[in-house]
């Protein structure tokens, strides 16, 4: 297996936490590093680790990371073999991953036509039907006329949600919960679809009511070896953004997350799928499961995955990207223990906005079972331009015990100041009893407001 | 001329090891030319990570072994005066001072120079973006070498200005 050669040089087409990791886990493959950065981020922390870096343009991201020629030219200028895109900018532009295959640079994850199928939620919907896999009731083709789409909701019985086919993030949804509001809520949908995707393509599906958020972790090689790697649970989110994920879930037993994962495998198998991905699945309170999207990136959360699991999720990645087959089989898979992921952003906890500004003091917590993901640092400038994370502490423990007192440990040693934080209210969400019993769906941010 | 006469050329080129070579049968001329403007294997290396730029920096600067470094200079450490102007790259790519190898470069130190003039190439994704002056003036000094990689916003030329 090690006849196969690695890169020699990546080019990093990200910043802050995301950037570090994958530069972690490229020194320790002996893999040489490319930091992009905008003139914003001259000193920030991904510049300064990898072995070369170069600005690529202004501040506004626009100009800089989502500049796709820009970084083409980077990686060509310093002689990159492919380019890592981490999550969010440019990672699931299926532009991006085609100018990449065209120019002869390697892009570290699936094929570009991978992450345009399912990047429409439609098609991702017929995919689910085609591999078996079960999608909420509702329409498997987008639609346009409100009248029509009404009488598709009346089948399904209210309440039903309205999804832009082009979506992500949470924008162009809406939830609707009787006919009186459907037709505003539908024309809502469609301009946010519209001014967000420029796609005003929409469909309607049966809303499940307060379901968990289960994601399964799959790694498929060039060889169609596809492993499911267990689930996490994300379903502590507001406004659709995740806050605090956990492997494995609390509301999954070991038969349900093999069906999950095979459902997970299938559908990668289905569509020819190759690199790391997740597959979404809303969880009801019967312990039926339904296919939501899958993200063709590695996603914030995959620490918690590796903390139970023992696998570099980077690392491979990268090596199915250089062409090798996957050095482990399915049974090879334990999930060992727990581990809790609590992003802590720069924001206000009580409104939620995001906080820009300088770290006066920073110190990171340690000690058993902790993991630290950041970029952060004392007098680190927190600039509006880019997102609020400052970093995502994570907890590991033999069980979910252990793991849940050593992440309350952890946040009271955590100090950043200069800026308000996320850290109280996770400390509250973990002092709840819903929490504590494992028992909470996508509606406990709003229920815990009350 | 047709795609397999030009197949043929270019596998005898890549036998002989030919950099550069034009032919004219009437109409019909094609030019090829290896590794762009570069003579010989150029050993591209960028720009080390810039080093101590934050005053009282919390964290190790840099883990990079050391390399053979061609720092680029930051705008603002740079001797440019009241009467000058400094020209910096507008985008990531490799820097020519020329339109090709044989021919003169744009401007030397002392080539007069107005808006519009054209400094130099900045190649990049294999297309040559010609860089125009925006002032006018005398060229006082060029800050890098012809074929180097160059950053946005890297200072490339001081102009004295008229």
């Amino acid at each position: 297996m090690n006849i196969l050669k690695l890169f020699s040089k990546i080019l990093v087409a990200n910043r802050g936490e995301i950037a570090l990791r994958i530069i972690r886990a490229c020194r320790e493959l002996g893999i040489k590093t490319v930091a992009i950065f905008s003139e914003a981020d001259r000193d920030a922390l991904h510049t300064r680790f990898a072995d070369e870096g170069i600005c690529i343009g202004p501040a506004n991201p626009l100009q800089s990371y989502l500049n796709i020629p820009a970084i083409i030219s980077a990686a060509e200028v310093s002689d990159c073999e492919a380019i890592h895109p981490g999550y969010g900018f440019l990672a699931e532009n299926p532009e991006f991953a085609e100018v990449c295959e065209a120019s002869g640079i390697v892009f570290i994850g699936p094929r570009s036509e991978h992450i345009k199928l399912m990047g429409n939620k439609i098609q991702a919907r017929n995919l689910a039907v085609r591999a078996g896999v079960p999608i909420p009731p509702g329409g498997v083709e987008g639609v346009s006329d409100p009248e029509l789409a009404l009488q598709g909701a009346k089948q399904l019985g209210f309440p039903v949600i309205i999804k832009a086919a082009a979506g992500g993030g949470g924008r162009g949804i809406r939830v609707v919960h009787s006919e009186a509001s459907f037709r505003t809520s539908f024309s809502m949908a469609q301009s946010e679809a519209s001014s967000s995707f420029n796609n005003p393509e929409v469909y309607v599906e049966k809303f499940i009511e307060s379901p968990r958020h289960v994601e399964i972790q799959i790694l498929a090689d060039n060889d169609g070896k596809v492993i499911y790697l267990g689930e996490r649970d994300c379903s502590i989110q507001r406004r659709y953004q995740k806050l605090l994920e956990e492997a494995p879930s609390p509301a999954v037993s070991v038969e349900l997350r093999e069906r999950m994962g095979e459902a997970a495998a299938n559908l990668t198998r289905e569509a020819g799928y190759v690199n790391a991905g997740t597959v979404e699945f809303l969880l009801d309170k019967e312990g039926s499961f339904y296919f939501m999207e899958m993200n063709t990136r590695i996603q914030v959360e995959h620490p918690v995955t590796e903390m139970v699991t023992g696998v570099d999720l980077v690392k491979e990645q990268i090596r199915i990207s250089a062409g090798h087959p996957l050095g482990f089989k399915q049974d090879d898979i334990r999930i060992q223990g727990h581990a809790i992921e609590c992003r802590i952003n720069a924001e206000d906890p009580d409104n939620h906005r995001p906080s820009p500004g300088t770290i006066s003091f920073y110190y990171a917590p340690g000690g058993p079972g902790i993991r630290v993901d950041s970029a952060a640092f004392e007098s680190y400038y927190i600039t509006p331009h880019y997102d609020s994370m400052i970093a995502k502490l994570v907890a590991h423990g033999r069980d979910r015990e252990e793991a849940l007192a050593r992440m309350q440990r952890a946040l009271e040693e955590f100090v950043i100041e200069g800026v308000k934080t996320t850290i109280p209210l996770h400390q509250r969400i973990l002092s709840t009893m819903k929490f504590r019993k494992g028992e909470y769906g996508t509606d406990f941010l709003e229920e815990l407001k009350k | 001329m047709d795609i397999k006469e030009i197949r043929e050329i270019l596998k005898l080129l890549e036998r002989y090891g030919v950099q550069d070579f034009t032919l004219q049968r009437g109409d019909d001329r094609i030019r090829v030319r290896k590794g762009g403007f570069v003579e010989g294997p150029a050993q591209v290396r960028f720009r080390e990570v810039p080093v101590a730029e934050t005053p009282a920096p919390a964290v190790p600067t840099a883990v990079a072994g050391p390399g053979p470094a061609a720092p680029a200079m930051a705008a603002d450490q740079l001797p440019v005066g009241e009467n000058q102007f400094l020209v910096t790259s507008p985008i990531v790519g490799t820097f020519y001072r020329a339109p090709s190898p044989e021919s003169p470069p744009y401007v030397e130190v002392g080539s007069t120079v107005s808006k519009g003039t054209v400094l130099c190439i900045v190649e990049a994704m294999k297309i040559m973006n010609e860089i125009e002056c925006e002032v006018t003036g005398k060229i006082s000094t060029i800050l890098v070498e012809n074929a180097q990689p160059v950053e946005y916003s890297q200072p490339l030329f001081i102009v004295d200005l008229a």
